[in-house]
């Protein structure tokens, strides 16, 4: 009898094989820390991190689109062009869903030590919303009015969408950064074109790094002793 | 433990320091500022710090050379349109510092948008920082607001610069130059409650929902 339970239970297990895998616990983080920018100890913490988001809304292990906003935005009501980018560019395996290994290899772009060109390449992908492995001066306008438009002031959207429509009919800041990065003036920005405009504009991948993915503490402005929990909260003791 | 054979050709008072960093219990900065060997010598720093901007600027105000002056004759007519991907860089759903909770501490610099004319901006932030006790330093749409006294790490520098984003749209950067970045912080908040009428969108509200 034990042995047609335990028989089961096998079986069970195996079925399940294929979602289990992805959402089973930190398995090899040396592995993980090979492959990627990560130390060990930064490939632990940032599981931690995972844990945390991933069961927000769902308890499964994985983060989804709607446990991703709200790790973002702290609310899942928020809809963004960009997040939604980011989020399709982690989710490699294009199941809607993030496991462990997607997140921490599309973070370690972010780290302060990962290559510039992984970088550049990643942004490039972020901005090329149609994914045609070019940037069209249409995807710039639509950027710099989805940028606009996110709302913080009680303006209705009518209002908002009055504002920067007229702001945008006159050439505006797409226009003229998009001239400024088609040297070849084909109409597209491609991949060379955008890093030799990243190159000669470093601030453009500012968001690209996260301070925080390195586990080094900064010591300006920061009372001699301080506490603080591997991306968690950072508690001073008051001088 | 074995100190390595070139510690001895090392002052001794520097080679037990150093054994000190290297033991379990190691040694922290504050530590090693009391020690004698350390203190030898030893000038505590100046806080400057290292500003990215050109100065180019700045400096012709107070340098008198021809060289800049012929420069000054031909006044910018527009604000420096701003870098599209600059401005979009700045979005909420780009920035992931927010899947840590981290407290990110005092900001160096903000922004803002505004719907007003580059010179009505200019001169509604000289308004606002005369009474705060700065001094102005302008140069096209770029100003250097210096406080008149000195806080905790010299005088607070702030550094001002607007960008055009539309003929309508403007965004002004807000940055600390030189100081303490509490001190510029409070600043900015009085800043803000000045130029209600002025702002349009606060980087901080761009980060907020609805």
């Amino acid at each position: 009898m034990i042995q047609c339970i335990e028989g089961f239970q096998t079986l069970f297990l195996r079925c399940c094989d294929l979602d289990y895998k992805q959402s089973r616990g930190l398995e090899d983080p040396e592995l993980l820390a090979r492959e990627t920018v990560f130390s060990v100890s930064e490939i632990e913490a940032l599981y931690e991190l995972f844990k945390k988001i991933s069961s927000a809304v769902i308890d499964d292990g994985l983060i989804n689109k709607e446990e991703f906003q709200l790790a973002l935005f702290k609310t899942n009501k928020k809809e963004s062009l960009f997040a939604d980018r980011v989020f399709d560019l982690f989710d490699t395996k294009h199941n809607g869903i993030l496991g462990f290994e997607e997140f921490a290899r599309a973070l370690s772009v972010f780290h302060p030590n990962a290559p510039v060109d992984d970088k550049i390449d990643f942004s490039f992908q972020l901005y090329d919303l149609k994914q045609q492995g070019f940037i069209e001066r249409q995807e710039v306008k639509q950027m710099v009015v989805a940028t606009l438009a996110e709302s913080g002031m009680n303006l209705s959207d009518e209002v908002i969408e009055s504002i920067i429509d007229k702001a945008c009919l006159q050439p505006c800041i797409a226009d003229f950064t998009f001239e400024e990065a088609d040297t070849k003036h084909d109409g597209k920005i491609d991949k060379e074109e955008w890093r030799s405009l990243v190159l000669q504009h470093p601030s453009l991948l500012k968001n690209m790094t996260l301070q925080y993915l390195n586990r080094e503490i900064e010591e300006d402005e920061i009372p001699s002793r301080s506490s603080i929990h591997p991306f968690g909260e950072r508690t001073y003791l008051k001088q | 433990m074995q100190s390595p054979v070139y510690y001895a050709l090392v002052n001794p008072n520097l080679s037990i320091l150093m054994n000190m960093c290297f033991i379990f219990q190691r040694i922290t900065i504050p530590e090693i500022m009391k020690d004698e060997w350390f203190k030898k010598n030893y000038k505590p720093p100046v806080f400057y710090e290292k500003e990215d901007a050109d100065l180019d600027d700045v400096q012709a105000l107070f340098k008198d050379s021809e060289e800049y002056r012929v420069t000054e004759k031909k006044e910018e007519q527009q604000p420096t349109a701003m870098n599209a991907f600059e401005l979009i860089s700045m979005s909420r759903g780009l920035k992931l510092d927010n899947l840590f909770d981290v407290e990110q501490g005092f900001k160096r610099e903000t922004r803002f948008t505004s719907k007003c004319p580059a010179n009505e901006i200019i001169s509604k932030i000289v308004k606002a920082a005369k009474p705060l006790g700065f001094d102005i330093h302008k140069k096209n749409y770029k100003m250097r607001l210096e406080n008149v006294k000195a806080g905790r790490k010299g005088n607070l520098n702030v550094a001002t610069e607007i960008f055009q984003v539309a003929p309508s749209l403007h965004m002004v950067e807000v940055r600390k130059a030189k100081g303490d970045t509490l001190e510029f912080h409070m600043f900015c908040k009085n800043l803000s409650s000045s130029l209600e009428d002025v702002v349009w969108k606060t980087e901080e509200d761009m980060q907020e929902t609805k």
